[in-house]
């Protein structure tokens, strides 16, 4: 994993089109600005993986248990 | 008219029902076009039926029938994506679970919900950012509550 240090109102580019900007160090806190073209999604990883574990679970359902 | 052999059965689709997911789903990022598919008559549940990959389809049922005032505050960047004003006609379906022979421990996702505008068929997964819709919502009610707050 690159590794770099940034202060905050610094940011780091990525590729052609992605920016992430530290706004605030608050504590344990940090708040990033993200800039990125319209068809780069953006998610909290956490919240992206329960996403993806209900859909997986939606892919997974039998015919034969859906409730009348 | 085309067909397309799924998991469930041969299906039968005309060029206008097809549903685009510029995105894709979360997680089945490769697949931008489905279909809705009946479950069975007169239910509410469909499968959210993919035309590229015909063994991957999500169950999927309008919210309303099991949540009362569904209704997510979406994005505006959502909105603007989908093309959908005020008055727009939409479609709204939340992902379900059902665990293998469990279907009383059915559980929506009703923070992620899949949102169609009815007008161009252009769809999109939306992440609701709202404490009061959980990915994991239960549609019954426990026979034993003692042991969900064990669980959990």
């Amino acid at each position: 994993m690159l590794v770099l240090t940034r202060k905050v109102h610094q940011s780091i580019v990525i590729g052609d089109g992605i920016e992430v900007v530290v706004l605030e160090v608050r504590g344990e806190q940090v708040r990033l600005g993200i800039r990125a073209p319209k068809d780069v999604a953006v998610h909290r990883k956490e919240i992206y993986e329960q996403i993806l574990e209900e859909n997986r679970n939606a892919s997974l359902v039998r015919p034969e248990d859906i409730p009348e | 008219m085309k067909l397309t052999q799924t998991r469930f059965s041969t299906i039968e689709f005309e060029k206008e029902d097809v549903l685009t997911f510029s995105d894709g789903i979360i997680g089945f990022t490769d697949c931008h076009e489905f279909v809705l598919v009946n479950s069975k008559p007169e239910s509410p549940f469909r499968w959210l039926q993919s035309i590229e990959e015909p063994s991957l389809a999500f169950l999927v049922v309008d919210p309303s029938v099991y949540v009362e005032d569904y209704a997510p505050d979406m994005p505006t960047t959502t909105a603007d994506e989908l093309g959908l004003e005020q008055e727009t006609p939409r479609m709204v379906f939340a992902t379900v679970a059902i665990p293998p022979g469990k279907p009383e421990a059915m559980t929506l996702n009703l923070a992620a919900p899949i949102i169609i505008n009815a007008v161009t068929n252009v769809a999109a997964q939306v992440v609701i950012e709202d404490a009061a819709y959980t990915m994991k919502h239960r549609v019954f009610q426990e026979a034993n509550r003692v042991s969900q707050k064990t669980a959990a």
